[in-house]
C-alpha cells in the first residue's frame, strides 16, 4: 500500500507526464496541419499539371492528326503547301516527344530508377545537334544561337568527356527550350561550353523577360510557373527545371542563375566527370557512338 | 571513309543467325529487346557476331542460336575453329531494350536477354570490353570483324 505522501508524489508525476504528452500531441497536431497544406498544396499543383498536360499532349495531337489529315487531301501539284504542313507536323512533334521525356524522366526519377550511365562523349557534337534541333523553333522568334566551345587543352582524347550523353542532353534541351520561350522576338541567344578544373561548364544566356529575385527559388519546384499572365502564351508543364536539376544532382552536378527582370537570364551548369566506364565506348552526338578505336565515320 | 566501304563485304544480320568467316566483313543488324555478342580476337583479327531473340533454350526443340546461352556457345566454338585463340578474346555486347513498353514484368526479355550474355561470358572468362545495352530505344550497329569497332546509332521513336 502506498502513504498518502506516495501518493501524492505519484500522482504529481503522472500529471506532469500526461502534460507533456499533451505538448507532444499538440506540436505533432501542429506538424500534420503542417504536411496537410503542403499535401494539399502539391496536390492542387498537380490537378493543375494534368490540365495543364492534357493541353500540351491533346493539342499537338489535334494538329499533328489535322496536318497529316490535310497532307493526304492535298493534290500533287501543291507541294509548297505540303512542304510548310509538314513543317508544322515536325514542329509540333518535336515539342511534344520533348515534352514527353521530360514527364518519363520525372516520373522516372520519382521512382528512383534512373542512374547515369557513362560514357565518353564529344560535347561539342552533343551541344551542337541541340542547337540543330532548336534551329527551327528559334527561327519562327527569329532568335539568333550563338555556340562557342572553347577546348581545354588538359582534356584527354581530344574533347571527350565522360558523362552521359542523353541525360546532358535533357538538360541543355531544357535551359535552350526555357531561353527560347522567355526571349523577346528577334533577339539572341548564347551558348557556351568550357572546361574548368575539370568540371564541365554550360552557359545559356538569354536576352529575355528574366526572373524576379523572389521567384528565383522556386523556378525548381515542381509544377511551377510564374507569372500566370504569361501561361496563356507560352507551352509549358513546369516539369522541366525540376527534372533538369534533379537529373544534375544525379551527375553531381550544380546549377547557378543570374537574372534581372526586364534585362535576361543566364544558366550555367557545372558537371564533374563521371566514373571510369568499362567501356571503350565514344558517343558522338548522343545518338551515334563509336565502340573501339577508329577514325571512320558513323554510317 | 566510302572507298574503305567499297573494299570491304558486308552482310546483314538476321535474328537467330550467328556470323563468323575468315574474310573480313562489316555486319549490320538491328536490335530491340534482342542482344548481339560482338567477339573479336584482336591478335589474329578475327570477328563474330551473334543476334540472340531470348535468353535461353529450354531443352525442347531445335538448339538453335536464337537462346542466348547457345548462340554465344555456338560462336565462341566455331571462332575458334577458325583459328581464334580463347585467351585473346574479346565482347562487345548491345541491346536489350524494353522498345515494347509493357505493364506487366514478368517478361523483362531485354534484360534477361543482357543477363545471360554478362553470365555466360564471365563463365567463359571473356572479357567484356564496350556495351550498350538496356534503355528504352532500339540500336542500329555495324561490327567490322576485322578491326573489332563498333559503330552504333540509337533508334529513335520520333526523329528530332
Amino acid at each position: 500500500m502506498l502513504t498518502d505522501k506516495q501518493f501524492i508524489e505519484e500522482l504529481k508525476q503522472r500529471l506532469t507526464q500526461s502534460g507533456e504528452c499533451h505538448e507532444m500531441l499538440r506540436k505533432q497536431g501542429e506538424e500534420l496541419q503542417l504536411v496537410n497544406k503542403k499535401l494539399s498544396e502539391s496536390e492542387a499543383l498537380k490537378s493543375h499539371f494534368i490540365s495543364n498536360i492534357t493541353n500540351e499532349i491533346v493539342n499537338p495531337f489535334s494538329s499533328i492528326l489535322g496536318l497529316s489529315k490535310n497532307i493526304i487531301a492535298a493534290k500533287d501539284t501543291d507541294i509548297v503547301k505540303i512542304k510548310s504542313m509538314a513543317e508544322l507536323i515536325h514542329s509540333e512533334a518535336f515539342e511534344l516527344d520533348f515534352q514527353l521525356r521530360n514527364i518519363f524522366t520525372a516520373a522516372r526519377i520519382e521512382a528512383g530508377e534512373v542512374s547515369p550511365d557513362y560514357i565518353k562523349t564529344d560535347i561539342n557534337l552533343v551541344i551542337s545537334s541541340i542547337i540543330i534541333a532548336y534551329k527551327y523553333k528559334a527561327e519562327q522568334k527569329q532568335l539568333k544561337i550563338n555556340f562557342s566551345f572553347e577546348i581545354d587543352k588538359n582534356l584527354t582524347k581530344d574533347h571527350y568527356f565522360r558523362t552521359d550523353p542523353e541525360k546532358l542532353k535533357l538538360i541543355i534541351s531544357n535551359l535552350l527550350s526555357n531561353s527560347i520561350k522567355y526571349s523577346n522576338a528577334a533577339s539572341r541567344i548564347e551558348v557556351k561550353a568550357w572546361i574548368d578544373h575539370g568540371l564541365l561548364k554550360v552557359m545559356v544566356k538569354d536576352f529575355g523577360i528574366g526572373i524576379d529575385k523572389k521567384n528565383l527559388e522556386i523556378i525548381f519546384d515542381r509544377f511551377q510557373r510564374l507569372d500566370s499572365s504569361i501561361n496563356s502564351l507560352n507551352t509549358g508543364h513546369g516539369l522541366g527545371l525540376s527534372v533538369t536539376k534533379s537529373l544534375l544532382e544525379l551527375f553531381n552536378g550544380e546549377i547557378e542563375i543570374a537574372s534581372k527582370r526586364g534585362v535576361g537570364s543566364i544558366f550555367t551548369i557545372t558537371i564533374p566527370e563521371g566514373d571510369e566506364s568499362n567501356t571503350d565506348g565514344y558517343a558522338l552526338d548522343g545518338n551515334e557512338f563509336i565502340f573501339g578505336n577508329s577514325e571512320d565515320g558513323v554510317f | 571513309m566510302e572507298s574503305f566501304e567499297n573494299i570491304i563485304k558486308t552482310h546483314y544480320l538476321y535474328p537467330a543467325a550467328l556470323f563468323a568467316e575468315s574474310e573480313p566483313h562489316l555486319v549490320d543488324t538491328i536490335l530491340g529487346s534482342c542482344v548481339a555478342v560482338c567477339i573479336f580476337d584482336p591478335v589474329k583479327k578475327i570477328g563474330g557476331i551473334n543476334h540472340y531473340m531470348l535468353p535461353f533454350w529450354n531443352g525442347t526443340g531445335l538448339a538453335s542460336p536464337k537462346y542466348g546461352n547457345i548462340a554465344i556457345q555456338k560462336l565462341v566454338e566455331k571462332m575458334l575453329a577458325m583459328g581464334a585463340q580463347k585467351e585473346n578474346l574479346q565482347a562487345k555486347i548491345f541491346g536489350g531494350g524494353e522498345v515494347i513498353e509493357t505493364k506487366s514484368n514478368h517478361f523483362k526479355i531485354g534484360e534477361r536477354n543482357i543477363e545471360i550474355a554478362e553470365k555466360t561470358l564471365a563463365e567463359m572468362r571473356i572479357k567484356i570490353t564496350g556495351k550498350s545495352i538496356g534503355g528504352k530505344q532500339g540500336r542500329k550497329i555495324r561490327f567490322n570483324t576485322e578491326t573489332g569497332v563498333v559503330l552504333m546509332k540509337l533508334i529513335q521513336k520520333q526523329n528530332a
